[in-house]
């Protein structure tokens, strides 16, 4: 099974890289879309092989189900033209200045790594949904609560922005 | 590796079973839809290929293959042909966690009811990208109105799942099945009524079914997000439209009807299953052909307004009734 796993994950990797490449490379915002949400579709099989299936669905439910289609409605309301602005050439500079910016983490990322190995890589224990509500709504209360005030907070703040422009109108 | 193998060999049985029976009930579903019209109608329906006409849809099927796929012009070729094969992969999956009889279930899964959500959220997404990628305007325009009604219903949907998961304490659908056991009063759609009837029409709009076909409304759209598909492309839409269908049925008749459990003890199998999945099916032909199409507004506001604050009251009510 361990051959079989090495070979799902590099798989996954395969599928996350290529789904950012396309969605950098391709014109079409569209397209790029799509890319992207290969990219969450690879994450949502990493989290399968982490042995969390629930991660792994919700990422399919919430990402690519919810907020992929949202933002596809917008890219569609805004009426983006295949020949604009970005369809053109960047000059050079702006993709070196590219490349160090996501090679430096991948650097720093890569030498702890090589430097500092993981003293043991167990099997991961599939975490039963049960266990993970308590540990939600136990030890990590707090911070569980937190992130839905912020939540909130931000859904209240997108109703009053447009409740105040429909108003002037 | 060979243990690997061990574990392959079910699954892979039961993909091919799910392919199987998902042709099967096109086929059959396709044929039933016409006669039921038909009849509704005062007409006979299909009648002349075969007798009554049950060889119909087979030589359609036939007709639909043989045909010339047509990619318009200016249209992105890459996203077009990706949006049917999109739409038709995972309704495979989806049978797959469906307890069909006491033995003849795909695979047990513990996220069962999950795993059906998530993947079938993908069939909004490729409605969308075969309406953009058409370069077509009732194209976009019935992708537009795709989004905002299966984002809109997938809402009451979950919350009324939610509501038979905090029942169970499970989202695995064998566990929720064996919970309805026994006799006819043991099933669910007793104890959540108004789960039952919040489900059923969200079902509708989930499956964008008549009367809230608006995505591919004909009188209007000539044929929404498909207008352009020639051939097998318009084919496997209509295949995934039945197969998603089949699985909501299915999942409807597991959630509230007791599942393969019969009506009194003692008799349970895949009969029963069938028979109550079938029941629903022909209930939802049974709304298209007897039912005007609403308009976009009234069917975002049986929504916003009815279905989402009566599902959120369901589910508060069976939290605190499960508390006491």
């Amino acid at each position: 099974m361990e051959v079989m796993a090495k070979v799902a994950f590099c798989v996954y990797t395969a599928v996350i890289i290529g789904g950012s490449v396309f969605a950098v490379a391709s014109s079409s915002l569209v397209r790029a879309l799509v890319g992207l949400i290969t990219t969450l579709v690879g994450v949502a099989g990493m989290y399968m092989l982490l042995a969390s299936p629930f991660m792994a669905f919700m990422q399919l439910l919430i990402y690519v189900g919810a907020v992929s289609v949202l933002i596809f409605f917008a890219v569609m309301l805004t009426r983006a033209e295949s020949g604009g602005d970005e369809a053109s050439g960047a000059p050079m500079k702006t993709y070196v200045f590219g490349l160090a910016a996501t090679m430096a983490p991948a650097a720093i990322l890569g030498w702890l790594i090589l430097t500092r190995p993981v003293a043991s890589i167990a099997v991961p224990a599939e975490v039963s949904i049960k266990q993970l509500g308590e540990g939600l709504l136990g030890s990590y209360f707090l911070p569980f609560e937190l992130i839905s005030v912020i939540l909130m907070v931000a859904m209240a703040g997108a109703v009053l922005l447009t409740w105040e422009k429909r108003g002037k109108k | 590796m060979n243990e690997f193998i061990q574990n392959l060999i079910p699954v892979v049985i039961a993909v091919v079973g799910s392919m199987v029976w998902l042709g099967i009930n096109a086929l059959v579903l396709v044929y039933c839809e016409r006669k039921f019209a038909g009849h509704i109608q005062r007409r006979p329906g299909p009648f002349e290929v075969g007798p009554h006409g049950v060889l119909q849809t087979l030589i359609d099927g036939l007709k639909l293959m043989g045909k010339q796929l047509l990619t318009p012009d200016n249209a992105d070729g890459f996203l077009y042909w990706l949006a049917p094969i999109l739409s038709m992969i995972p309704v495979l999956l989806l049978f797959m966690p469906i307890p069909y009889g006491p033995v003849l279930t795909g695979m047990q899964v513990n996220l069962g009811l999950l795993l059906i959500l998530a993947f079938s959220s993908f069939n909004g997404l490729a409605v969308i990208l075969a309406g953009w990628a058409s370069n077509n305007k009732w194209g976009v325009l019935g992708a537009a109105r795709a989004v905002a009604q299966t984002v809109a219903y997938e809402i009451p949907l979950l919350l009324t799942v939610l509501a038979i998961a905090f029942m169970t304490g499970t989202l695995d659908l064998t566990e929720i099945t064996a919970q309805q056991a026994g006799h006819i009063g043991n099933w669910f759609i007793w104890k959540q009524p108004l789960a039952f009837i919040i489900f059923l029409i969200a079902m509708f709009g989930e499956t964008n079914r008549a009367p809230f076909d608006l995505a591919e409304a004909e009188s209007e759209l000539t044929a929404g997000f498909h207008t352009e598909y020639s051939s097998m492309g318009f084919g496997l839409f209509f295949m995934a439209e039945y197969g998603y269908m089949v699985v909501i049925c299915s999942v409807c008749s597991v959630l509230f009807l007791g599942g393969f459990h019969g009506p009194i003890p003692g008799i349970e199998g895949w009969w029963w299953m069938l028979a109550k999945t079938y029941a629903l099916l022909f209930l939802m032909i049974w709304a298209r052909w007897t039912f005007p199409r609403v308009r976009f507004d009234q069917l975002l506001n049986i929504n916003w307004k009815w279905l989402l604050p009566l599902a959120t009251f369901n589910l508060l009510a069976t939290a605190l009734i499960m508390k006491l």
